[in-house]
């Protein structure tokens, strides 16, 4: 009797057939090897393991169930013992088995099936696993097998998740495309940072001209990736119809309209004194912003801001002034229904300059402290870089980030707006 | 009423809420994706704290935070705000807000809650980061 051979085991790994197919179940794992039988002694199976140097772990099937797995080194330590070779080699092979191997039917999802590998220790990452079907011994699966299967699914979903924030990228992207060619029309000398931390952003602006001048509003919207950019185009839907009904000299009206629409849309109430149980359920999300009216003839800023301030460096100035807005968010539940935003108003002498930033680039830690970036270092860099070309600032602010930053994640979406008129 | 002691993560603050003692500590970075899922269980202890502690004691809180995004700002103002409330109805409460002597922004956040706050006892304090 000697069914103890085994046939054609491909598992060595320059011989692994390249699996182009992404394998979703057990069975794409199996390796139809043959088995042996508790008939089989320890002579049989040292010839099969010297026949086979690849052969990790032997599968014994008894009645076509698989009842145990003999791994090569512990197999072969034993019978390397003093007298053991005397003793066993005549004797049946399940003497050295594992008894309880790992044994995973084959419509098992390789997801479970990494996670049953991973609870057995060491045992299936060495040996491998025996594949049953329905209980009958199909064939064995290697751990290097399974961690290529789920690499492959792995890449396959984040290939799929990437593709389609990607394609939200141009979405959202397209969106920005008539604000960004009006601003470069317009505006003979600026900048626009608009650096999303994942691919799409919850940062987004907003840019119009007419003949007296040009509104432009730059928003920081609650979150960032995909759920960040949702907001931003819920708030440029609302934005464009509060636009219609109040124009674009009155941005702290236009403030006001928005943030009405957004708190009667999504429903954001103050729950600050509900029951405590419910407040996981309700959504509270907004957005900051700046809301910046220009009146090139008068050479007046109108400005209403929430919680996002503009900075003002006047052509003779020796400082950067801030111009704070209001505190009040766009859209939060703890914000009025009512709630009115201030119009500031400013004289723009030529050659003045104004910037706007969004909290991703004040906030961003760094520094041998690990602390934010902060309003000062981006107010001694505006005033370091003030003589340059805004195209030039812009490198040069980003550079600084950059460099503070250091081996520091990107925390936030960053973006900024600067222009001199 | 058991303490509460939520250990720090990478995106998570570490959360020490020592009632027994009147102790309130929160340190380290918030930046959840979900921040509502962090603080509701957080801002529901303190207001059971709140509403239950004897009188007599006196409250103090530390907030020695680096970073919290803007989902997270909201829900620590939350917290301030229910400490607010109970200052506001009588209730001893001290309250610490740490920032690094050059973190302007962490600075600028403690004086907006003094001034949104203004009947809660809230101390700016300036501290050199290890």
């Amino acid at each position: 009797m000697n069914h103890a051979s085994v046939a054609s085991n491909d598992g060595d790994a320059a011989a692994a057939p390249i699996r182009s197919a992404l394998i979703h179940q057990t069975a794409g794992l199996a390796i139809p090897c043959d088995a042996v039988t508790p008939a089989a002694t320890n002579k049989d199976v040292f010839a099969i393991f010297e026949a086979q140097p690849q052969t990790v772990g032997l599968p014994v099937v008894e009645d076509g169930c698989p009842i145990g797995l003999i791994n090569r080194n512990i197999f072969m330590q034993s019978m390397a013992r003093p007298f053991h070779r005397e003793v066993f080699l005549g004797k049946s092979c399940i003497a050295f088995m594992d008894k309880a191997p790992l044994i995973v039917d084959k419509t098992t999802s390789i997801q479970d099936l990494s996670f049953q590998v991973l609870a057995s220790g060491q045992k299936a990452m060495n040996d491998g696993f025996i594949v049953s079907d329905g209980g009958r011994y199909l064939g064995i699966g290697t751990a290097q097998d399974m961690l290529r299967a789920v690499s492959n699914l792995q890449a396959e979903k984040n290939r799929l998740v990437m593709e389609s924030i990607d394609y939200a990228s141009v979405i959202q992207q397209s969106l920005a495309r008539p604000s960004r060619e009006a601003m470069r029309k317009t505006l003979a000398d600026h900048f626009m940072i608009w650096e999303p931390r994942d691919v799409v952003s919850g940062d987004f602006y907003y840019f119009d001209a007419d003949a007296d001048g040009f509104l432009l509003v730059l928003f920081d919207c609650t979150g960032h990736g995909v759920p960040g950019a949702f907001m931003t185009l819920i708030m440029s839907a609302f934005l464009r119809s509060a636009l219609n009904s109040v124009g674009r000299d009155d941005p702290g009206g236009l403030i006001q309209a928005v943030n009405r629409q957004v708190k009667t849309a999504m429903g954001n109430i103050d729950h600050r004194h509900a029951a405590t149980q419910d407040e996981g359920e309700g959504a509270d999300d907004g957005m900051d912003a700046a809301f910046i009216r220009v009146d090139s003839r008068r050479r007046t800023l109108s400005y209403a801001g929430a919680h996002l301030p503009i900075l003002l460096l006047r052509p003779d100035g020796e400082q950067v002034e801030v111009i704070d807005g209001d505190r009040h968010g766009v859209g939060y539940a703890a914000t009025p229904m009512d709630q009115a935003w201030t119009n500031h108003q400013v004289e723009l002498p030529e050659g003045s300059s104004v910037y706007c930033f969004t909290d991703g680039f004040v906030d961003q830690l760094g520094g041998d402290k690990r602390i934010a970036f902060g309003k000062r270092r981006t107010r001694e860099g505006i005033l370091r870089h003030r003589r340059q070309p805004m195209p030039e600032q812009r490198t040069a602010l980003l550079a600084a980030l950059q460099a503070y930053q250091g081996a520091e994640q990107r925390k936030d979406d960053v973006s900024a707006i600067g222009f001199r008129l | 009423m058991e303490n509460l002691y939520i250990p720090a993560t990478n995106e998570t603050p570490e959360i020490d809420f020592r009632f027994k003692d009147h102790q309130l500590h929160m340190s380290g970075e918030s930046y959840p994706e979900n921040a509502m899922a962090f603080f509701a269980p957080i801002r529901a202890s303190l207001n059971d704290y709140l509403s239950s502690a004897q009188p007599a004691a006196a409250v103090e809180a530390h907030f020695a935070l680096k970073y919290f995004n803007s989902s997270s700002t909201k829900l620590i103002r939350s917290l301030i705000a229910l400490m607010h409330d109970s200052a506001q109805a009588g209730k001893r409460i001290v309250t610490h807000w740490y920032h690094d002597p050059e973190d302007d922004m962490m600075l600028e956040f403690g004086q907006d809650l003094k001034d949104e706050f203004r009947m809660l006892d809230i101390r700016v304090v300036a501290m050199e980061t290890a």
